[in-house]
């Protein structure tokens, strides 16, 4: 099992911002993980991941003179909204520099959990400029994977 | 934010040849979007570099400056670039249908070049063409102060920023159509933050009519710009400080399976029971 579970998020943020969407093939995201994830090259990836590993995003531009960067990623309860947990974490202010999003999956989870969660996208600034998907997922693996 | 930073010189040829100065006629634009930025759309732009760092003081993230230079009453620069050498042969072709007769200083090989050598008192290496890509005629008249201004030449980077290795200016190669294959390029040391300033050495032509010939006279020109580099820590999203776990949800029974990844069931007990005495 590897320590480091690293996921990628590609976005073409030119057509994003054109399409006011992070579908039709403008975002990709893909993982390293090597517990059977699903999903790799779209928006819907489940990483597979055990308890106690880190995980860690981050995006790039598939146009490097364009920008983008995570401005939040938050966790979805069973009704696929925001949690209270999510809601009380600390918004990283952008004047603080870059933010690194990375986090260790807790002990004591169920196997065969999936946690969807919500990543936020901002492409340079404006009211317009920021863009987000419901659909990739944290899946919980079983100790029989590693 | 993660992105190259670009810097569009943009110049007012014209003037600058006239006042021999780019002092008032250069304007600098660029795409960092950062409020820090001073000076911008003046010669005197200063670039804010925004950048982070570990916890241990080490450089978390690089910096590339990219530099454009465009010319005030010039062809728009994202023409593709064998745009003028078309415009010539359009322009050649017409005139062999109008009449038999090639037109005084053509070039019979012009049509299959990509260049017009012109006799006489034609300019040296090219046609003209004005700004809207029209060929500008053989012998000098009003029409030719109509010209499309030639874009300066980048022809180095020097001074304070340079000489302290903040950044590393080189000139690059590339397919990018607007700038012809060259580019000035860097990247920048954002581990020391402060304000440098550098200089750009700019080459503009002037069309000039000597001895009877048409001669692009160059210009050398100078003018300084400067980057400050800030730097802040780098942050976790989740926590606002260093890594911490995760902050998931409170989940009563797992709200979906997750049918690539079955828990196997636990493996036999490796201790064997105690032997009933």
């Amino acid at each position: 099992m590897r320590p480091q579970v690293n996921i990628a998020i590609v976005v073409n943020v030119i057509g994003a911002l054109s399409d006011q969407s992070l579908g039709d093939g403008n975002m990709c995201m893909m993982d390293d993980g090597d517990l059977g994830s699903t999903g790799l090259g779209g928006v819907e990836l489940r990483t597979a991941c055990l308890p106690g590993q880190l995980v860690t995003w981050e995006a790039v531009a598939l146009d490097v003179q364009t920008p983008v960067e995570i401005s939040s990623i938050t966790f979805l309860g069973p009704d696929g909204q925001p949690t209270d947990v999510e809601a009380a974490a600390p918004a990283v202010d952008r004047d603080t520099g870059r933010a690194v999003w990375s986090g260790i999956l807790p002990r004591g989870l169920t196997p065969g959990t999936v946690y969807p969660y919500r990543i936020e996208l901002r492409m340079s600034e404006g009211d317009f400029s920021v863009l987000h998907v419901d659909t990739p997922a944290l899946a919980v693996a079983g100790a029989g994977d590693c | 934010m993660t992105q190259q930073a670009g810097i569009v010189v943009l110049i007012d040829v014209d003037a600058a040849v006239e006042s021999k100065t780019l002092l008032g006629n250069t304007y600098l634009v660029d795409n960092t979007g950062v409020p820090g930025c001073q000076e911008e759309g003046t010669e005197a732009l200063v670039t804010d570099m925004q950048s982070s760092h570990w916890i241990d003081g080490s450089q978390a993230d690089e910096q590339i400056l990219n530099w454009l230079l465009y010319a005030l009453g010039s062809l728009p620069p994202t023409l593709p670039r064998n745009y003028r050498s078309d415009q010539v042969r359009r322009h050649e072709r017409v005139g062999h249908n109008d009449a038999t007769q090639p037109e005084p200083g053509h070039d019979e090989s012009a049509g299959q070049g990509a260049r017009v050598r012109r006799r006489g008192s034609g300019v040296p290496g090219r046609a003209l063409l004005d700004v809207h890509g029209r060929v500008l005629p053989e012998t000098a008249d009003g029409s030719h102060l109509a010209h499309s201004r030639p874009a300066p030449v980048l022809v180095d980077i020097t001074g304070e920023a340079v000489d302290l290795k903040i950044i590393y200016p080189a000139l690059y190669g590339s397919p990018d159509r607007s700038t012809e294959g060259w580019y000035w390029s860097a990247t920048v040391d954002t581990s020391r933050p402060g304000t440098y300033a550098y200089t750009m050495t700019v080459e503009l032509r002037e069309l000039m009519h000597i001895d009877g010939g048409w001669h692009w006279m160059p210009h050398r020109m100078t003018f300084d710009a400067a980057i400050r580099i800030t730097s802040k820590p780098c942050l976790n999203g989740f926590t606002g400080a260093g890594i911490g776990v995760l902050p998931l949800p409170v989940v009563e029974s797992p709200p979906e399976p997750f049918p690539e990844i079955v828990a196997e069931p636990f493996a036999e007990p490796l201790v064997e029971p105690l032997p009933v005495l």
